[in-house]
């Protein structure tokens, strides 16, 4: 209850703030009961801790802005105060979509934490694997050497510009983050849905800020346009997330095809 | 007592003609001999001879006097009376043909006085005993010639030397040929018999009629499929274009006009090749009328209403949710993944208060076609699911009225809470509100939801009802999930299978949670709660693979569908129902069902229930039968309730006269062909006095034989006469 009154307040906050700034005005919202009630069904970009890991340090408030962009950017609400969860925690499997980010060396992962991810991956979890260091790439390395272990089977590939995942909400035509990075995201694919999303992109990093409000890390090498874009990617992982292949649905496809001549950046 | 001579029975028969054939050749070898040798006193030789022979033949064959006492049997003669409707059509003399085959059968019982005549009445199944025109009315919906005789041969021990069949030869399951060989087929040692026609009507009646109706394959929902309608016309009617129109018969719903066209008669029939599209699966009525010319003696048969099982290829949903969540996720998920369902979704990303920060242009979002979804392209879907949906923002209100119509009509909607559902979505007082199967008894002071997290209570109902059963299979417990929409009292009718465990409506009731409910043609679910999800994802969930989300939606989708497999009993009409007779439903319920089967039969032309009929079930899934008639003529949709579980549906048709009135013409030549084929005569039904039939048997009750003379005598005789033909010989010259 505590926990979708701050998602009830936080979402107002988001909401109202273009319309603070503009109009010195706030905007009419349903009850607030309505939105507590409604939240339960949030996305939710939880940080999964491995080992004795702990989510800390400046890519700590990018979920949370993540989450807010969201509720600012879209109708899906989103929780503002995202938790952890340990891999081999029963709540894992509580919700359906959890980010795996960090640096360096990711310690071998034990028998329940394989035996948690494998089940959140059966019953359909996404999770997303975010390198916050992509410049040695280790993390990212050595994350796929331990989903291998959790996912034989699964190899990652990389998504191609027509995913779904580059227009579940906003058109774009690469994946972004902190730096430029690969043009894609990789994934592994099971049963038609990128169960598994890799970026080495620092993701987390671009979205970041200090307690000010400031970014927290700078992005380069295009600066403020990419970290629009990097804004506009976590989106649509959101939205791929809440509403899978929805955008590829026969019915948008006209639309779409026509507005595909549009942003190819500055 | 009757006397006849015959010879020794101890004596083979080929030795009696050896003898005869040696005593003969004999007396010729003597005339000739006589007459060669022109012998003196030949005829003295020649009598003798001839004597002596004789005499030496009945010493062989020594004869004998038969005598025996008995009775004449008459032969075994049955008789076939058509007990189809047709034979209540009119006649020659202004009644019906009935009235004609009761004169028939007068003048039969004079023309059969000598014979053993079985009367039988002949029309859908085995013929059954008749017993006059008035105890055995005419009902039948067929009248099987072939049948009923291959029943009859096959029951009978004694094969009857002739039939007689009373009808207007207007006969169904196959004429000449198709009897005589099931005549044939029984017949191993002795002669076919014939089989008599009698003719009860030669007059055309001045009639114009569907003769027949027939599809092209079979009826998929949302595919068109070609109906040929065969119309008559004759009798003296003027009829060269006939106006036909086809509609769908609906539940508390205008008819749909599904086409329109003329026939054009030439020589006195005509048909139309039309094309119709059904939307719903299931059974639906259509109904055909004909607009017939002035004249017209039988207006029955003029409008044809029967029932169509329409198939259904893929269900096509429509998804509609009013902002992206994890509940959204979990259904979309389910409903792409089932191969068997064709999803159209509308999800709302991006609402008015949203600041996307990028133009147009640079968005994956279109806009959502409200107007074009719930007017033109509405009925095709099988369901609509409205999801935590909003419909004052979108511009659904005003197609409200669309979609309740939509429902009535024979959809499907399912309403899944939400912040935006129910009475937060504003559908209080709107003309959905009269689809669902919950009231939306909203009040300004009531809030629209409860915050708790809550874990349904399943009911009664719940617990037994076949649309869980593949939820309950998986999961013994629901998980908790959050929060709940505020509901009023179930409406009439309505199942609930969940309920919130301490939230009640303001009528006291537990609150309901998952409520199933009929409306007109259609069937709703209300889903007062957003986390089914948790079906699919939680703790709870993840014990059984996160399955528990689909089997649930498997079995509301099904019992949306009218799929079987959730449906609590199977229905049937027992036998065709005939326009102001008694009509009874054939209920069989699920196994180890119990409780009282509940029917209540609603007419689609008045709009409103015309029967209600309860009954108790027997033990042992039995099922039960319960008495619904007489109704008149049109569609009929039964719901039928088993104990307090849901609802399920059965469309059936009652017409007055049905396929036997299609063609009110008689069929005489048909009853000529008969005849003709089994070596019977075709007599009208004044003229059956003159019925040649066999003749009667003579049976023996007591015989006894004694020889003519001893056989000595015989002898002795033989001796004598040849004694004296050797004296003649002598005197004659003869050696």
């Amino acid at each position: 209850m505590v926990r979708s009154a701050l998602t009830l307040v936080a979402r107002v906050l988001a909401r109202a703030a273009p319309a603070l700034g503009a109009l010195g005005l706030v905007a009419a919202f349903p009850s607030t009961e309505a939105r507590a009630f409604g939240d339960e069904g949030a996305f939710h970009p939880r940080v999964l801790l491995t080992g004795t890991s702990r989510w800390e340090g400046a890519r700590k408030t990018g979920p949370r802005q993540w989450s807010w962009e969201l509720g600012r950017r879209t109708s899906a609400p989103a929780r503002l105060t995202p938790a952890t969860v340990r891999a081999d925690a029963s709540a894992l499997l509580a919700e359906p979509f959890a980010i795996w980010a960090g640096q360096g060396p990711v310690s071998p992962l034990s028998g329940p934490e394989i035996e948690g991810l494998r089940k959140f991956l059966l019953v359909g979890g996404i999770l997303l694997v975010d390198d916050a260091a992509p410049e040695t790439g280790q993390f990212g390395r050595e994350a796929r050497r331990e989903l291998g272990r959790v996912l034989p089977e699964g190899v990652a590939l990389p998504l191609p510009e027509g995913h779904v995942v580059y227009h579940s909400f906003y058109l774009l035509d690469r994946a972004f983050g902190r730096v430029e990075g690969p043009k894609t995201l990789d994934a592994i694919v099971r049963g038609g849905t990128a169960q598994v999303l890799f970026s080495s992109h620092d993701l987390l990093g671009a979205l970041a800020r200090d307690p000010g409000g400031a970014p927290t890390f700078p992005v380069v090498p295009r600066g403020e346009w990419q970290r629009e874009r990097v804004t506009r990617l976590s989106v649509n992982i959101a939205m791929y997330v809440l509403c899978s292949t929805y955008k590829d649905d026969q019915v948008h496809a006209p639309a779409l095809m026509r507005r595909r001549s549009g942003d190819r950046g500055p | 007592m009757t006397s006849t001579l015959g010879l020794s029975a101890d004596l083979p028969l080929a030795l009696a003609v050896v003898a005869f054939v040696v005593a003969a050749a004999g007396l010729v070898l003597l005339v000739l001999e006589a007459r060669r040798r022109r012998a003196k006193g030949w005829p003295a030789v020649v009598a003798t001879g001839l004597a002596s022979a004789l005499l030496a033949l009945a010493a062989l064959l020594r004869p004998v006097v038969v005598r025996s006492r008995g009775s004449s049997v008459g032969p075994k003669v049955v008789v076939l009376v058509d007990r189809s409707r047709s034979m209540l059509l009119p006649g020659d003399g202004g009644g019906t043909r009935d009235a004609a085959a009761a004169k028939a059968l007068e003048g039969l019982a004079r023309a059969t006085r000598q014979a053993r005549v079985s009367l039988f009445g002949f029309g859908e199944g085995a013929p059954s005993a008749f017993e006059g025109v008035a105890a055995s009315p005419a009902r039948a919906g067929r009248s099987d010639l072939v049948r009923a005789a291959r029943e009859l041969f096959a029951a009978s021990d004694e094969r009857p030397r002739a039939l007689v069949v009373v009808s207007d030869g207007r006969l169904t399951g196959g004429g000449a040929e198709a009897l005589r060989r099931v005549l044939e087929g029984g017949d191993s040692v002795g002669a076919l018999p014939p089989v008599h026609a009698v003719s009860v009507a030669r007059r055309e009646p001045r009639d114009a009629s569907l003769r027949a109706i027939r599809f092209a394959g079979t009826a998929v929902a949302h595919q068109p499929f070609q109906l040929t309608i065969e119309v008559g016309c004759g009798g003296g009617l003027s009829c060269e274009s006939l106006p036909v129109t086809v509609r769908e018969l609906l539940d508390g719903a205008p008819p749909t006009l599904l086409a329109t066209g003329a026939a054009r008669v030439t020589d006195g029939q005509g048909s139309l090749a039309t094309t119709v599209t059904l939307d719903r699966a299931g059974p639906r009525l259509v109904e055909v009328t004909l607009g017939a010319p002035a004249g017209d003696e039988l207006p029955e048969n003029d409008r044809r209403v029967f029932a169509v099982d329409v198939a259904r290829e893929r269900v096509r949903v429509l998804h509609v949710a009013g902002r992206p969540t994890y509940d959204v996720r979990a259904l979309r998920t389910w409903l792409k993944a089932n191969a068997s369902v064709d999803v159209v979704a509308f999800f709302i990303l991006r609402s008015n208060q949203d600041d996307v920060m990028a133009g147009e242009s640079e968005l994956a979002l279109i806009k959502f076609p409200v107007d074009e979804l719930f007017t033109e392209h509405l009925p095709s879907f099988d369901a609509v699911i409205l999801q935590d949906f909003n419909a004052i923002p979108y511009g659904l209100s005003q197609y409200l009225g669309n979609l309740a119509k939509y429902v009535e009509s024979g959809g499907g909607l399912v309403m899944v809470g939400g912040p935006d559902a129910f009475l937060g979505g504003g559908y209080d007082g709107t003309p959905l509100e009269r689809a669902l199967p919950v009231d939306l008894d909203g009040a300004a002071e009531q809030p629209a939801f409860d915050l708790g997290d809550v874990v349904p209570r399943v009911t009664a109902a719940g617990a037994a009802a076949p649309v869980l059963g593949p939820l309950r299979a998986l999961l013994d417990e629901l998980p908790p999930m959050p929060g709940a929409n505020l509901v009023g009292a179930p409406k009439p009718g309505s199942l609930v299978l969940w309920e919130h465990p301490t939230r009640r409506t303001r009528a006291g009731q537990p609150m309901p949670l998952l409520t199933l409910g009929e409306t007109g043609d259609g069937r709703a679910v209300a889903i007062a709660l957003d986390g089914a999800h948790r079906l699919g994802f939680s703790e709870a969930a993840a014990k059984v693979a996160g399955r528990g989300h689909g089997a649930l939606w498997d079995g509301l989708l099904g019992w949306l569908m009218r799929d079987p497999r959730f449906e609590p009993a199977r229905v049937e009409t027992a036998g065709a129902c005939v326009a102001g007779e008694p009509t009874s439903l054939r209920v069989m319920p699920l196994p180890g069902t119990q409780g009282t089967v509940t029917v209540e039969v609603t007419s689609t032309e008045a709009g409103r229930p015309v029967e209600r009929r309860s009954a108790e079930l027997p033990p042992g899934d039995r099922g039960v039968e319960l008495a619904v008639g007489p109704l008149p003529a049109g569609g009929y949709l039964a719901k039928v309730r088993v104990g307090s579980g849901s609802t399920t549906r059965h469309a059936f048709a009652c017409e007055k006269g049905g396929d036997e009135w299609a063609d009110s013409r008689p069929d005489e030549g048909l009853l000529r062909g008969l005849a003709e084929a089994t070596g019977g005569t075709f007599r009208r039904a004044d003229e059956v006095d003159a019925l040649p039939l066999p003749p009667p048997t003579h049976v023996s009750a007591e015989r006894s034989v004694a020889p003519v003379l001893p056989a000595w005598l015989w002898t002795l005789g033989a001796a004598v006469a040849l004694g004296a033909h050797w004296i003649a010989r002598r005197r004659a010259g003869l050696a």
